[in-house]
């Protein structure tokens, strides 16, 4: 039994993913050309006192020179800065929570929130909960366990809110977990499975 | 309809009040001011509102956090829905307010939405969210008020060729508690009572406050008037996250040892564009008996007055037995 | 029968992909030199195109091009046009704009002119049909897809004057049918119920845009998309991006829901393709939430009347059912069919009449969404049965069960029998574990403001299909590839289906392979992940498949071994002589000699019933292993359905209208269990999705300009974490259906309608039987009811608040 890792691996004879790897470990700035962005650029300064363009962003622990516009949400930069996919865009809107990242700990729609507001606080997204040798983490885990997601698009979401409310309530009640995820919507409905990931969560860990 | 990218903007993330109010006074209404930003990101991806300079208050420490004074409690503009809904003094002395915060949105929302962002968030139209042309983006019509028009979420009391609602669930509250919003700006500082800083499109039917392109909201203080008094707070709401309400109340009452209504302010949101404080049942009720007969007698003056449009007429009933339930269950 | 994979959980094997971020939705995609694609929507709902001026956003740095009508192929009507210049609602796609950035092509948007000619139009399908309506065509108002023609139907003032203004006026219809004698039938009833009523249409709110991305190589186009499926979608997204479907490669390993909205292809997604091919770049186009409601697909509204006679003890004696259906402006589904299926299924009806007619109005696509028509009736329905029970002092389970189908009932015109139905058992299963006999004590009771309401619901949908290919490979080393192109729509019934085949060949489930996801990944012909038959149909598929690649196995070791086919068994991943277990050979020495020997066994040869793009998978996969290959032709006469019956205790609060689910149980009837985890997932999620369906979600329109009122979450409202029980009850009635060579049947659509009726019987049954004639029951509407007030609404009003 082979797992679909393996195939989410882009199989295009065109790919990105290497390119956009190299930059990741390098640390280096990404490219002016990086998507969202090349057409921007209308050669106007911007203007005096308003935020520089060139920021370090604390991303999944490490330290990331990028090139971020003024109105550039932390979901865009995320997605098609940084190549970590696996944070969602459901609304754009902050209504669905798929875009869900934790922000010093806490969970935020990244959508909703402008990459300059940011700077000098840790962002973890789904892509930094494994360990260092690909350990799923104690939410990922129980997610598994239980059958969480269905269609799984909004499940990066649901497992950073869920990282979330441990960190700050490690053994909360399913009630107080009900709560706590309410901000993630489940157009599949699989709320139940996602409650009981989350308590087994609370038990393991 | 297809917009979801923001235009162009400059972003400014000031320090300090001074810094902000200077950038306020250099791009005037060329200026935005943002809170949390949860609202002002949707405005501008739907291009509806188009600044130069974003000032992002967030930075501004000074405009954060729930201090405890001799007259009662001062909240910082920029502190979050959840800090307040979480804040112990808040909790124990003015739990309604607790209650109302945590009943705004989401919890990712009220992560990083504010309280001065709820207080002075924009309408809820829908067709003033769709970008129509209506008299609150400047235009010369309503489409919500006509004979045709989708208007169940729409006001009951003082409409003014625009029918919008305050969305707000913090508002109502600050109305009950008798609250004063401090607003700053480069020409000093201005402290207006709660009910004086929503206006209606009476008196300006473009912004839902009174807070000018060169101000600040600052501060909240709510007087210790009413702390620890009998408080009720009830949202309704077709969903039970993320949606604003059809109606809400709040109400502070303060009852006699032998159970008499002393005094109380109640207030409604949702049914007006500003909230609407219910001088009549608050004088209905002073002085009586807090009882059923009482809080069935409030109610039935509730809406009195109430002018509806074709789909909002639920919100009378729905009013009055939030009246009813404010003071028979508080 | 003992199974060592079916009916046991395991852990499907994309789900870790989607707990750590690694699953690859479309819009997750990166291509060297990718652009981004944005839409011109209509601000119009009937309109022609004047003119079209974009000169001065071509002249935009960073603008690369534009994607106009005639760039595009047409479609006869009312196939969904890719692109018009004759948009026929508002939001429906005009032009495509492509640039380096989003932000580019978002401000050339806005610097396109263009000039409409306005035409008046219409979202009530009643107001077309009254003489002189506007019409969405100019020579037609009716028609459907599947129907063989378009045309102008008018009822008369008189039709409309005689039906006044509370009940469904009946003019002609488009198509009826008829059973029995109805005259007979209704005077033969104590109880004879004239209802009117509406379901109002509501969207899909799949999590996942309808955002794609597409390039093209070597005369190869790549198109990452977002589908149900793989193999069914293919012919008509090849057709529509204009190319040979096996110059098309689909990619879609993982959907992030459908729920019909994308199971088949859909025009939008195409404009990348077509953009990429004019301006020769890689083209992303992510669609926002406002253009999902603005352009994006929803159920069927419906507005109808039903004539519906009882005998004194609760059985149906005759039903008249009227359906008329806002179609949309093109394409459409048969949802008013499907309507009449559903009666003549669930309840029985001695005698019985469908009429219905599908109106075209200026709104998006209708399509099917969990339970079309079938889920609308069961809104209907299950408490105007409650209702009738009332009037006849029956017990509610009773007035059900008298009603109910079993095991060889017949359906719908042609008096299909039916393969297996255990409704009734599902209710009893259901009630036992509710408690029913002690909870409809509580029915009514009243503590302060909050009324205790006891529902009762149940639901249907054809479960299953026949005649598509299975496919799989056992390689030289021994592990065994199945190959699927049914979807991954997150049911993990790929993955579940593909145990049959496992199953059958005895092999361990560790060593399959699922190839899958995408079309180069050599799928065979199989259905659609749509309509409740995954389960049905992709067992049978892979069985077929299994026992051909057991019969090449069997014949493979005799010609290797010595004697006959007969005298070899197939297990533990061996072919072993039933007389001699020294004579055996493993599956990699079989594949390995399959491989020698050609012909059928290594795919050189190709069986000709299959699909053609069996047959082209079989040619790139021969000669890489043992083949087994074949089409689903095991017999199916009878009617397949799948059933659900739910139970809800709510308290209402008759102050505000809000409810809260208390306990919920629902028990389905779908044949053998496959996947205990999954189906409990969908037992859960199809009861989230009723409840909204019930009480909180719609779609509204304002007449006056045709615009939609809700284009974002908040406004539509599907239920959140807080609006829906925590805990919900699961169970299954786990009978074999005779049809299918496992037991299996589909059930995913009636968990969705079984619990949107329980939770409006039980809001009816908490307000003393109120029967609101109108789905979803909002909070305004309760607080109306509980103060004798008017609704808001007008009776027959559609797309309304």
């Amino acid at each position: 039994m082979t797992t679909t890792d393996d195939m989410a691996i882009g199989r295009d004879p065109v790919t990105r993913r290497r390119f956009i790897k190299s930059i990741i470990a390098s640390g280096a700035a990404t490219s002016a050309a990086a998507y969202y962005l090349a057409g921007c650029s209308d050669g106007s300064a911007p203007a005096a006192g308003s935020v520089e363009r060139l920021i370090t962003l604390k991303v999944n622990g490490q330290d990331r020179r990028v090139d971020i516009l003024p109105n550039e949400t932390l979901a865009m930069t995320l997605r098609y800065k940084l190549g970590l996919t696996g944070t969602k865009l459901g609304c754009d809107r902050g209504e669905c929570g798929a875009c869900t990242v934790l922000i010093n700990d806490v969970g935020h729609n990244s959508c909703s929130t402008l990459t300059h507001g940011v700077r000098g606080r840790a962002v973890t997204t789904v892509e930094g909960l494994e360990g260092p040798n690909g350990e799923l983490h104690v939410v990922q885990q129980a997610m598994i366990d239980e059958l969480g997601p269905q269609c799984g698009f909004c499940t990066p979401g649901q497992v950073m809110s869920a990282v979330g409310l441990l960190k700050a309530n490690p053994k909360p009640t399913r009630a107080e977990a009900r709560q706590a995820m309410a901000g993630n919507l489940c157009r599949c409905g699989a709320y139940d499975h996602y409650l009981n990931a989350v308590m087994r969560a609370a038990k393991s860990a | 309809m297809t917009k979801d990218m923001m235009p162009k903007f400059d972003l400014f993330q000031p320090a300090d009040i001074e810094t902000a109010l200077k950038l306020l006074d250099k791009y005037g209404v060329k200026a935005w001011k943002m809170a949390g930003g949860q609202d002002s990101l949707d405005w501008f991806k739907d291009r509806a509102k188009r600044p130069e300079a974003v000032i992002d208050l967030s930075g501004i420490e000074a405009l954060k956090g729930v201090r405890e004074t001799e007259a009662g409690l001062e909240i910082g503009a920029m502190t979050t829905l959840a800090e307040i809904a979480a804040n112990p003094i808040i909790k124990e002395k003015f739990g309604l307010l607790a209650t109302a915060a945590s009943r705004v949105a989401s919890p990712q929302i009220r992560t990083v939405g504010t309280i001065g962002g709820n207080l002075s968030q924009d309408a809820r139209c829908w067709y003033y969210r769709a970008g129509m042309d209506c008299y609150r983006a400047g235009g010369n019509t309503c489409y919500a008020g006509t004979p045709q028009g989708m208007n169940r979420e729409h006001c009951l009391f003082g409409a003014s060729r625009c029918v919008a609602v305050t969305p707000s669930d913090t508002a109502p509250v600050m109305v009950a508690l008798e609250a004063e919003f401090v607003i700053r700006s480069s020409k000093g500082e201005r402290i207006l009572p709660a009910d004086k800083y929503f206006i209606g499109p009476a008196v300006n039917i473009t912004h839902m406050t009174v807070l000018e392109p060169g101000d600040i909201l600052t501060t909240i203080r709510i007087p210790s008037k009413w702390a620890g008094a009998k408080f009720y707070f009830e949202k309704v709401a077709d969903r039970n996250t993320w949606d604003f309400a059809l109606v809400n109340v709040a109400s502070a009452m303060k009852v006699k040892a032998d159970g008499v209504i002393e005094d109380i302010r109640i207030v409604c949101g949702a049914v007006e564009c500003v909230p609407r404080r219910l001088n009549a049942v608050e004088d209905i009720v002073k002085g009586s008996a807090k009882n059923d007969d009482t809080a069935t007698l409030a109610a039935s003056s509730a809406a009195r007055g109430a002018a509806p449009l074709n789909f909002n007429h639920f919100k009378i009933p729905l009013m009055e037995n939030l009246v009813k339930r404010a003071i028979r269950d508080s | 029968m003992a199974y060592s994979l079916i009916g046991k959980d395991f852990t499907p094997p994309d789900v870790r992909a989607k707990v750590t971020g690694k699953a690859k939705y479309a819009e997750d995609f990166r291509v060297e030199g990718m652009v981004f694609v944005k839409l011109l929507l209509s601000p119009m709902p009937n309109a022609k195109v004047r003119n079209i001026d974009a000169a001065e956003a071509l002249k935009m740095k960073g603008v690369l091009g534009i994607l106009l009508p005639e760039d595009v192929p047409s479609f006869p009507l009312p196939r969904d046009p890719i692109l018009t210049m004759e948009p026929k609602y508002v939001g429906q796609p005009i032009l495509a704009i492509a640039a380096e950035d989003e932000t580019t092509a978002s401000d050339a948007l806005e610097k396109i002119k263009i000039d409409y000619e306005p035409l008046p139009f219409t979202v009530d399908p009643l107001q077309s049909l009254y003489p002189g309506g506007p019409d969405v065509y100019p020579d037609a108002n009716v028609g459907v897809r599947g129907m063989p023609e378009m045309k102008k139907i008018k009822w008369t003032a008189k039709d409309f004057a005689e039906a006044g203004d509370t009940k469904l006026p009946m003019g002609e219809p488009l198509a009826e049918w008829k059973l029995g004698d109805l005259d007979k039938g209704f005077s033969e009833a104590q109880l004879v119920m004239d209802e009117t009523f509406v379901t109002a249409a509501h969207s899909h709110h799949s999590m996942e845009p309808r955002s794609a991305m597409a390039y093209w190589q070597n005369g190869k186009c790549y198109f990452h998309v977002s589908t149900q499926s793989q193999s069914y979608p293919l012919p008509l997204y090849a057709e529509m991006i204009g190319v040979a479907p096996k110059d098309l490669v689909m990619i879609s390993e993982f959907c992030g829901g459908g729920f019909g909205s994308k199971g088949s292809a859909y025009v939008v997604a195409t404009i990348p393709a077509h953009m990429s091919k004019k301006i020769n770049r890689p083209c992303m186009m992510r669609l926002t939430r406002a253009e999902e409601y603005f352009l994006g697909s929803r159920r069927t509204g419906i507005q109808g009347r039903i004539k519906i006679g009882f005998r004194k003890d609760g059985r149906i004696t005759a039903a008249d059912i009227y359906v008329v259906q806002q179609n949309g402006a093109t394409e459409g589904f048969p949802d008013f069919r499907n309507v009449g299926g559903a009666l003549s299924m669930v309840y029985q009806p001695m005698n019985m009449r469908w009429r219905g007619i599908s109106v075209f109005t200026n709104l998006p696509l209708s399509t099917a969404q969990r339970g079309p028509g079938q889920n609308q009736l069961a809104c209907m329905m299950e408490p105007l049965l409650d209702k009738a029970a009332r009037e006849l002092k029956l017990d509610r389970l009773a007035i059900r069960s008298i009603n109910a189908p079993t095991t060889g009932s017949k359906v719908e015109e042609r008096q299909t029998p039916v393969s297996s139905a255990y409704i009734s058992e599902a209710l009893m299963a259901s009630a036992a574990k509710f408690g029913w006999n002690e909870k409809k004590k509580l029915s009514g009771q009243r503590k302060g403001s909050k009324v205790t309401g006891i529902g009762v619901g149940r639901a249907y949908h054809p479960a299953g299909s026949a005649g598509f290919d299975g496919l799989l490979v056992i390689k030289p080393d021994g592990k065994i590839h199945i190959h699927t192109g049914i979807g991954n729509l997150g049911t993990y019934s790929y993955a579940a289906t593909s145990r049959v085949a496992a199953e059958v060949l005895g092999c361990n489930w560790e060593n399959v392979v699922l190839e899958r996801g995408r079309t180069d990944n050599h799928l065979p012909w199989n259905n659609g992940q749509f309509g409740s038959n995954t389960s049905f149909t992709m067992s049978r598929t892979n069985y077929v498949a299994a026992i051909d690649a057991k019969q090449k196995l069997q014949e493979i070791a005799a010609q290797t071994l010595g004697g006959k086919p007969q005298d070899y068994v197939v297990a533990e991943e061996k072919v072993t002589a039933k007389a001699d277990a020294n004579k055996s050979m493993t599956f990699a020495e079989a594949a390995k000699k399959a491989i020698e020997l050609g012909g059928k066994y290594s795919g050189k040869e190709i069986a000709a019933e299959l699909n053609d793009l069996t047959k082209r998978s079989v040619e790139a996969l021969a000669g890489s292993g043992l083949i087994g290959v074949a089409k689903d032709t095991i017999p199916m006469k009878d009617h397949v359905p799948a059933l659900a019956a739910a139970f809800m205790h709510i308290e209402l609060d008759i102050e505000t209208g809000k409810w809260e689910i208390l306990d919920y149980v629902a028990t389905a009837d779908c044949g053998t269990v496959l996947h205990p985890k999954g189906l409990a997932n969908q037992i859960r999620g199809g009861g989230v999705m009723g409840i909204g369906m019930a009480a909180l979600e719609r779609v509204v329109y304002d007449p006056q300009n045709g615009l939609p009122a809700n284009v974002g979450f908040y406004q539509s409202k599907p239920p959140s974490y807080l609006d829906v029980p925590s805990e919900m009850q699961v169970g299954w009635v786990d009978k074999p259906d005779p049809q299918n060579p496992v037991g299996v049947k589909g059930v995913g659509e009636p968990l969705m309608g079984c619990a949107a009726s329980a939770l409006l019987s039980a809001i009816s049954d908490a307000l003393g039987g109120h029967y609101f004639n109108r789905t979803p029951v909002m909070p305004d509407m309760i607080v109306n009811a509980v103060a004798k007030r008017p609704q808001s609404y007008k009776v027959l009003a559609v797309n309304t608040q």
